[in-house]
């Protein structure tokens, strides 16, 4: 009980630790090649044996060239179709149309679902709607879309944002509703009106959440311009799968799906790029991650 | 002559809570009073409703009835009076230091560049220069509770309203930080209440202790701390100081001395 009086006078000058908890770089040995070269290495090497394979199994005649096309074709028709602008321009079409619905999807989306947290009498109203369209596959509402939108651009970005836009709201409403109430608690006692606080503490708190939408919804916002091209199109990259493949034009589908996944591959590191940018404060979190 | 009025002064609060559809009483007629400058303690059993106290005075909950003055003026809540701090530090992980020290100015629009000035003054003198631009993520739990601190001060609060602000601390970062609030609330002559189950806390630092009763809640008891020394550690030496922590272990019914002697 009485141990504080059994401290000499000496000690009393109690300073806390001044270090920030930061982590260490992890310490590089320079013998041995980075891991980083070695896993691309890997990578690269698994792509180069599957594709020889597949070449290799077309010439000898195991694997149908007409079911599946060659690697070898893919490459000539992707260079042909390089060379006469038509794959660029294709592309641009459904990267445009694509990017669009998901920008718009996920904005609207996304300010509507923060929104609702002004008035929850509101969002309980609107919430069993939100899930019930939410619950339909958006993707089977694609027909009527292209009848009310037509044929053109219009209709794909109409897609994407039917897509994108619940997603957005859905997640947004949620983190703003899981924003900590002691901090709205501490905004109210400094004399924070209900904008401030929404601006000040709901906005940033539901920021990681919205971010996180970003991913899916590139995706979705693909899918979208995709499946309306499919259905009806004069261009883009659904336009030329699905013409293709109705002609058993393998290589011309191949070189359509291949850019459409190098599409995908660029989306994600500009949504990483984003996401640096919108939540500095958390992107520093992943270099603490716990390794195991 | 007559005494000033009590800087603050809570009487005969009552608050009820709807649980299953019958109300439950957690305040029960809650008289407590704090005079300018003056540094009360509220200690009670856990569940006795401190947080509800605290949130009272905070503003975030309106009692059923009673009575609230500052300064001898009756007011419905005290938004935009008090400062508090809680265990968390609660600061904004989105904002760096020297944003969640400003963010107080912000509200009341004080001009950019002059709070700013005024931040870094106070990040300054509690040893934060240099941190300015980091976020609370980064920095360790007293420095955190340092910025909190600062955030609380630098906005100017007539009353200081503290939630057990540092028992998530390592004791040598807690009495530290002690000292560091004991210290800024005479230099800036600040009325504080601390709400806190953390007996030795209380008596270590304030003037006054009011022990609250088991729900539904009223006042039972309230003491005066004598002891002269400021400093956390040197209160702790002080001869009394065991004196009024026995005695107030005893209120909450704590068993402190064995019993065969």
């Amino acid at each position: 009980m009485n141990d504080m009086s059994a401290i000499p006078e000496q000690n009393l000058n109690i300073m806390p630790s001044d270090t920030p908890a930061r982590t260490v770089p992890p310490k590089t040995t320079p013998a041995k090649i980075p891991e980083s070269l070695v896993r691309v290495g890997l990578q690269l090497l698994m792509v180069v044996v599957v594709l020889g394979l597949w070449e290799l199994g077309v010439r000898l005649g195991w694997i149908s060239a007409f079911l599946f096309g060659s690697p070898v074709g893919i490459a000539q028709y992707a260079g042909k179709s390089i060379m006469d602008g038509s794959l660029p321009y294709d592309t641009w079409v459904t990267v445009f149309e694509a990017t669009l619905g998901f920008v718009i999807g996920t904005v609207v989306g996304s300010l509507l679902g923060l929104s609702l947290w002004y008035s929850p009498f509101i969002a309980r109203t609107v919430e069993p709607i939100v899930v019930a369209f939410n619950s339909v596959p958006k993707i089977a509402f694609a027909p009527i879309i292209i009848l009310w939108f037509g044929t053109g651009l219009t209709s794909k970005v109409a897609l994407a944002i039917s897509l994108t836009a619940i997603v957005a709201l859905i997640a947004a409403y949620q983190a703003a509703k899981d924003a900590d109430p002691d901090l709205q608690g501490l905004m109210v006692t400094l004399g924070a009106n209900k904008h401030q606080i929404f601006y000040n503490v709901i906005v940033p708190s539901s920021l990681p959440a919205i971010v996180a939408t970003f991913r899916i919804n590139v995706g979705f916002g693909l899918v979208g311009a995709v499946v309306g091209e499919f259905i009806s199109s004069q261009r883009g990259l659904g336009h030329l799968i699905f013409t293709a493949s109705s002609l058993y034009d393998l290589n011309t589908v191949w070189v359509g799906l291949f850019t459409l996944m190098a599409v995908g591959f660029v989306l994600y590191f500009v949504i990483d790029w984003v996401e640096r940018r919108l939540i500095p404060w958390k992107v520093m979190d992943h270099r603490q991650e716990l390794r195991v | 002559m007559s005494a000033p009025p009590p800087k603050l002064s809570l009487q005969g609060i009552h608050k009820s809570f709807v649980a299953k559809g019958s109300a439950l009483p957690v305040l029960n007629g809650v008289d407590i009073s704090v005079a300018q400058g003056g540094f009360l303690s509220v200690i009670g059993p856990s569940g006795c409703g401190k947080t509800t106290v605290f949130n009272i005075i905070a503003g975030l909950l309106e009692p059923d009835a009673g009575t609230i003055h500052v300064d001898g003026e009756a007011v419905t809540n005290l938004r935009g009076r008090v400062g508090y701090m809680m265990q968390k530090d609660l600061l904004f992980p989105w904002r760096t230091v020297l944003e969640n020290v400003l963010l107080g100015m912000e509200l009341k629009k004080i001009p950019a560049a002059e709070a700013r000035e005024t931040a870094r003054e106070y990040l300054n003198t509690y040893g934060l220069a240099g941190f300015e631009n980091a976020y609370p993520r980064t920095l360790s739990g007293g420095m955190r509770q340092r910025v909190a601190l600062i955030r609380t001060l630098i906005s100017n609060p007539d009353i200081l309203l503290l939630d057990e602000p540092f028992s998530a601390l390592d004791y040598q970062t807690r009495l530290y930080l002690e000292g560091v609030l004991i210290e800024a609330v005479d230099t800036f002559k600040k009325t504080v209440i601390l709400v806190t189950h953390d007996i030795d806390e209380a008596v270590a630092l304030s003037r006054h202790v009011t022990v609250l009763s088991g729900r539904p809640t009223k006042v039972k008891a309230n003491y005066a701390i004598d002891i002269q020394e400021r400093t956390p550690i040197g209160a702790r030496s002080d001869p009394r100081f065991h004196e009024y922590f026995h005695s107030l272990c005893a209120e909450l019914d704590i068993q402190t001395r064995r019993k065969a002697a």
